[in-house]
């Protein structure tokens, strides 16, 4: 699931009460996972809300709305956002993620993130992992890809922890031989990257 | 100016602000992916690479 499905959906209680619709995604750099949302009101006149969402107190997460139990799951967002920081040092968050260059390790430029794909199983209840980034791919890439010479928009699978700045993100360079044009079999990408990755350590 | 010429600027000037609102508005509501911390390989500093070289 990209995160631009998830913006702007409704978030509704088990009793049925929309309070609320998710506005930012909020991801722990360090742990390469959901932490939480930042909301916005439901009403087309309503701006950003002071409370936000952990993933801790979603309930489930479908293609049509954010489920929680009632609205005592919201808690302010900056207690979102500092508990999506506290394992880190704290510089460089808040960051928008969308737009930043993606480099790797070994000083290649792959292209511009234009949105993040995220993994969730509601069946487990489990945190809810980024396992990869949307890109425009650079030049460098598609010269490079077979699949960019078609596609300027490629999907780049992530290893288990990331290095996000306000302004990079960083890749390993062996991410560059699995990218794919094709979210329906990007989770067999990932398995492989990180298999690969976890062979190699 | 006859009359319905200022009626006629008020009403650009009325659309004008609207438009302004509206896209003020949807700036607000404008959702994104961000990133509660930087992880711990920023705090590590550059992998070294050098294989032991000075």
């Amino acid at each position: 699931m990209r995160t631009s499905e998830i913006a702007s959906l409704p978030v509704v209680t088990l009793a049925g009460d929309d309070v609320a619709q998710v506005k930012d995604v909020v991801f722990s750099a360090d742990g390469g996972a959901v932490a939480g949302f930042t909301l916005a009101g439901r009403g087309l006149l309503s701006g950003p809300l002071k409370q936000g969402l952990s993933w801790s107190n979603v309930v489930g997460l479908g293609p049509d709305a954010v489920m929680i139990a009632d609205d005592g799951a919201l808690e302010p967002v900056d207690t979102v956002v500092a508990a999506a920081a506290s394992s880190s040092a704290g510089a460089g968050s808040g960051g928008n993620v969308l737009g930043d260059r993606v480099l790797t390790d070994t000083g290649s430029d792959l292209g511009k993130v234009s949105d993040v794909v995220i993994e969730y199983d509601n069946a487990d209840g489990g945190p809810c992992d980024v396992v990869g980034y949307e890109i425009e791919a650079s030049d460098a890439l598609k010269a490079s890809s077979s699949k960019g010479n078609k596609h300027t928009r490629l999907l780049l699978p992530l290893p288990d922890t990331l290095a996000v700045s306000s302004e990079h993100v960083m890749v390993p360079s062996s991410a560059e031989g699995f990218v794919s044009d094709d979210l329906a079999g990007f989770g067999a990408a990932v398995q492989a990257f990180r298999t690969q990755l976890r062979g190699g350590s | 100016m006859q009359w319905w010429g200022w009626v006629i600027v008020a009403l650009v000037v009325v659309v004008a602000v609207a438009a302004a609102l509206v896209a003020v508005q949807a700036k607000r509501r404008r959702g994104g992916v961000i990133v509660g911390g930087p992880g711990p390989a920023d705090a590590a500093g550059p992998t070294d690479t050098s294989g032991g070289l000075p």
